[in-house]
């Protein structure tokens, strides 16, 4: 094909305006597939993704369009629709030259809607916008209309009009596509420049590469380097989806494809990466990046001999998840598990439903905690994913934690509730951005502990369920941070600990240790439990000893009755986790993450 | 034969019977046993049920205690008590044995009294539970006191064994309501007590009025009230809910505690053959018409080490190290690594004991647990 017939572009939407729905109209429309193929939402084929209604791992496809007797070839990428996976976005983004901004006719701009028009913005994408969802009829197209012409300085005429459910509209989006979107400037003639968006794996050919040839050509038997870490293949297979996958021999300039090398993992493959070939290498495209955990906790199975089984689950997780991360942990209260490292949130809720459900391992999950950089009195610096990791305080000058700045889209009647939560959660107020005249873009800076806390939660019932909520990292500040402990019984329980700013603390021990005693049953001896900084106890509140449990009644001669008592009592036992001499339930290691204030 | 064919023997033997009289005239509101409202007719054929299962399965071994229990025994009328026995008849007693028969303090007369004396009874279980008259509403039981301690009296004269029950922890119940119950308890003089924390049971009419169990603080300080008063009156506290003058521990009730083989015939009763334990029918009307057990399983090893030790571990005594040794053939210390609760003081231990320390008693199930979990042999 030529390249002038060439549209590489991606759907940027908030969640739930219909993103994926679209993508299936366009697939329809194009005859990539007949409306007999067309699942629901085809571009998401996990299970999960689609319960969720959300597209976690992305995948593109390449579809032939025919226009005034000209064939062009679309290749739609698509893109996760959630924050935690931003530098995804923001990749997918880069293999594209343009991009469908749909936003919901009922609904009008959300945060993920502004979050992601500014990733494509930072990729100079040519947006097209467009209202979808007009058959609703709570829609109301021309409030939405100004608040994308207010916002983002659209003109009237460049919006379409759409319904994906319907097909209103779809032709018209085609042509723009066509009309607007550039087609692909590289050449097949430069050193080959191929940008890495996406990997998936597969047991029989390995990782498989989604990339977008920027400049130069790939063939199959090409020797190839990756260009951050220097790690070289040979190509064994080339291929692109429409939708159904077709193998090809050539990847050239301005192309969307797939790649498979033999490469064992994803985790040998960098999103953002720059494929070049080994003897005649390019530079390094702009815009790569290491992807970093941004969430960390510790997983470990229910019943400890589970544990080899939760290894085998994460390391196939990981074979398709490079972002995921892991390594051993030992706990004192839980015994042996995984610290893992996730993008974010989302990505971690994921995961343990991942593990859960589709290994079938029960696991207890300790409270996510942040990055820390941790400067000590030495002026070594260390960072802390782990909270029974941090030095003891006289052994540290300085914390400093991960900031975000906020998109917080919500009706102007509760900017009062949202700042309120915001000052609460330790922001920093910004500005404020007014959509229309009902509703506003907050702006603040916040510490991201906070929003791994519970600040999505509460931000939800403050707003009733009114607000949309994004943010971007931007970098390190300065914190008066302090790990608080809780002991139990005497004995710091490590999966207890969790670092919280020095204001917060004294609250925040009084409520874990007043939970602890509503979750853990009453035992043979008095059980005190303790929220400590360093030596000092901050709270503290006591389980009396168990006063009645017996077996009074003589029930004649029914032995089998008084045994299956006594047993349906040791397994509730088994369950728990014995720290030193007390049983403790799983839902105790959760406690610390529930704080109904 | 070899030693421990004979122990196996000696182990399996029938020492005991129980049997079950599912009829009461009135139903307490806290009874979850096998009970029917009493019918002359019924009775008479439910007797019939009985003599057919004893001619099935009792195979003449001379018992050491019979057990008649309810519902309530006392309910039934003259002619069918008389039918009860001429069956009962049918089982061999040993020249030393105790024969129970429990009664309802209303239906004590000199007449039944002399019929149950006549019949080889030699100890009598009255079921008072309280004299206090505000729970008779709640309880559904007439509650009497004049006529509580007179016919308990008059059953002295006739009987030298004779246990009465106490109930506590009653909805409401105050320290003094139970002061009270016990002042009137010790003034009886018997030579055997039993007191059971009230349970409200699924299935009772306490239940389905939405009663509630007093909490556990109150019940413990009750309990060990009760404890202190009927010690420091005279009686051994012998097991967790039982208390007698010295010389006058329920053989029947030791029997159970000791894991020994009794068998169970009636309805809702529940027996122990060779290795295998088995329930009863709990429909009286299915008993009569011929149907037997329906529930039987067999006690492996382990399991039989366990209900021993869940057993004996009610006694105050708790675990003879010796007869355990001659029952199961290994010590008790190569069974359950138990050091750490002797360490700390959930259990303690003498040269020929293994018990629960009196402060414990109310939290045994606590304690048995974690010895069951210290089970070692075959690991």
């Amino acid at each position: 094909m030529e390249k002038e017939n060439i549209r590489n572009f991606s759907i940027i939407a908030h969640i739930d305006h219909g993103k994926s729905t679209l993508a299936d109209r366009i697939m329809e429309k194009t005859g990539a597939v007949t409306k007999r193929e067309l699942k629901d939402q085809l571009l998401d084929s996990m299970d999960l993704e689609r319960e969720r209604g959300i597209t976690i791992k992305l995948n593109s496809v390449s579809m032939v369009y025919k226009k005034d007797n000209e064939q062009y070839l679309l290749n739609l990428i698509d893109t996760p629709g959630h924050v935690d996976f931003s530098y995804e976005v923001s990749r997918s983004l880069a293999a594209c030259e343009g991009a469908v901004l749909v936003v919901d006719a009922s609904q009008g701009i959300e945060a993920q809607t502004i979050a992601n028009l500014y990733l494509a913005l930072e990729n100079n994408l040519t947006i097209i916008p467009i209202i979808n969802k007009i058959d609703l009829p709570n829609a109301n197209v021309a409030k939405v209309k100004k608040e994308i012409m207010d916002t983002f300085g659209f003109m009237e005429d460049e919006i379409i009009l759409t319904s994906a459910k319907t097909g209103v509209g779809i032709d018209e989006l085609l042509d723009a596509i066509i009309n607007k979107i550039p087609s692909p400037k590289g050449s097949d003639t430069k050193k080959l420049q191929a940008l890495i968006f996406d990997s998936v794996y597969e047991s029989y050919r390995g990782a498989i590469i989604w990339l977008r040839v920027v400049n130069g050509k790939v063939s199959v038997g090409d020797k190839i380097k990756m260009l951050s870490t220097n790690a070289e293949y040979e190509v064994v297979e080339l291929g692109i989806h429409d939708p159904k996958e077709r193998k090809v021999k050539t990847l050239s300039a301005g192309e969307v494809g797939y790649l498979c090398a033999s490469i064992k993992s994803v985790s040998d493959i960098k999103v953002g990466d720059t494929i070049t070939l080994s003897k005649d290498s390019a530079t390094l495209l702009s815009g790569y990046k290491p992807m970093k955990p941004m969430v960390f906790c510790g997983l470990y199975p229910t019943e400890s001999n589970k544990y080899n089984l939760l290894r085998e689950a994460l390391e196939k997780l990981k074979l398709n998840d490079a972002s995921l991360s892991f390594e051993p942990e030992t706990s004192t209260a839980l015994g042996f598990g995984f610290r893992c490292g996730f993008l974010g949130m989302l990505h971690m809720d994921v995961i343990e439903e991942r593990i859960e459900r589709e290994f079938g391992i029960d696991i207890v999950a300790t409270s996510p905690s942040v990055v820390y950089e941790v400067i000590k009195t030495n002026n070594e610096k260390i960072l802390v994913d782990n909270p029974s990791n941090m030095p003891s305080n006289e052994k540290i000058k300085e914390i400093k934690e991960p900031y975000i700045k906020t998109n917080i889209i919500v009706p102007s009647n509760y900017i009062g509730q949202v700042m309120e939560l915001c000052q609460e959660k330790r922001g920093t107020y910004i500005n404020m951005d007014y959509i229309n005249e009902t509703r506003v873009n907050i702006h603040y800076e916040m510490p991201l502990s906070e929003v791994v806390y519970d600040f999505f939660d509460k931000l939800k019932s403050f707003t009733k369920g009114y607000a949309s909520f994004d943010y971007e990292v931007i970098g390190y500040k300065a914190s008066n941070l302090v790990k608080m402990d809780i002991l139990i019984n005497g004995e710091i329980v490590d999966a207890l600990s969790v670092i919280t700013h020095k204001d917060f603390a004294y609250q925040r021990g009084k409520i874990v240790t007043e939970n602890l005693k509503k979750l853990i049953p009453r035992q043979l001896f008095e059980v005190p439990i303790q929220a400590v900084i360093g030596t000092k106890v901050i709270a503290r509140s006591d389980i009396k000893a168990m006063k009645k449990n017996v077996l009074a009644k003589c029930y004649g001669g029914d032995v089998t009755r008084k045994r299956k008592l006594l047993e349906k009592q040791k397994e509730g036992k088994k369950r728990m986790k014995r720290v030193g001499n007390v049983d403790v339930p799983q839902e105790a290691f959760l406690s610390v993450l529930k704080v109904d204030d | 034969m070899k030693t421990e064919n004979l122990m196996e023997i000696e182990k399996n033997k029938l020492r005991s019977a129980y049997i079950h009289i599912p009829f009461c005239k009135k139903i307490c509101s806290y009874c979850d046993f096998c009970k029917v409202f009493y019918d002359d007719k019924k009775a008479k054929k439910y007797i019939s049920a009985l003599e057919k299962e004893i001619l099935t399965s009792y195979k003449n071994e001379p018992l050491e205690t019979i057990y008649v229990g309810g519902g309530s025994p006392s309910s039934l009328s003259i002619e069918n008590l008389n039918n009860l026995f001429k069956v009962l008849k049918r089982l061999k007693l040993k020249d030393s044995y105790e024969f129970t028969f429990e009664c309802n303090y209303e239906d004590i007369t000199d007449q039944l009294l002399l019929l149950l004396k006549k019949n080889r009874v030699n100890r009598l279980s009255i079921g008072l539970q309280t004299f206090n008259s505000k729970y008779e509403k709640i309880l559904n039981k007439k509650i009497d006191k004049d006529l509580m301690i007179k016919n308990v009296n008059l059953c002295k004269e006739y009987f030298n064994n004779v246990n009465v029950d106490l109930i506590y922890a009653l909805p409401d119940e105050k320290m003094d309501d139970l002061e009270n119950d016990l002042n009137e308890i010790i003034k009886l003089n018997v030579n055997h007590i039993s007191t059971y924390a009230l349970i409200i049971e699924e299935h009772t009419i306490l239940y389905v009025n939405n009663f509630k169990e007093l909490n556990d603080d109150a019940q413990s300080k009750m309990y060990y009230k009760i404890v202190e008063k009927l010690k420091s009156n005279g009686y051994v506290h012998y097991e967790i809910s039982n208390f007698s003058k010295p010389g006058f521990s329920s053989c029947h009730n030791l029997a159970y505690w000791n894991n020994y083989r009794y068998y169970g015939f009636g309805a809702g009763a529940s027996g122990f053959i060779n290795n295998i334990r088995y329930d009863n029918t709990k429909s009286v009307d299915n008993y009569i018409n011929g149907k037997r057990i329906v529930y039987k399983e067999k006690i492996n090893k382990k399991t039989e080490i366990n209900d021993y030790v869940m057993l004996s571990l009610r006694k105050i005594n708790g675990i003879d190290k010796l007869s355990f040794k001659n029952k199961y053939n290994k010590r008790i210390e190569d069974v359950f690594d138990y050091k750490k609760l002797v360490d700390d003081k959930l259990l303690m231990e003498n040269k020929n004991n293994l018990f629960i320390p009196s402060d414990k008693l109310f939290v045994s199930n606590e304690i048995i647990i974690r010895l069951l979990d210290s089970y070692i042999l075959n690991k």
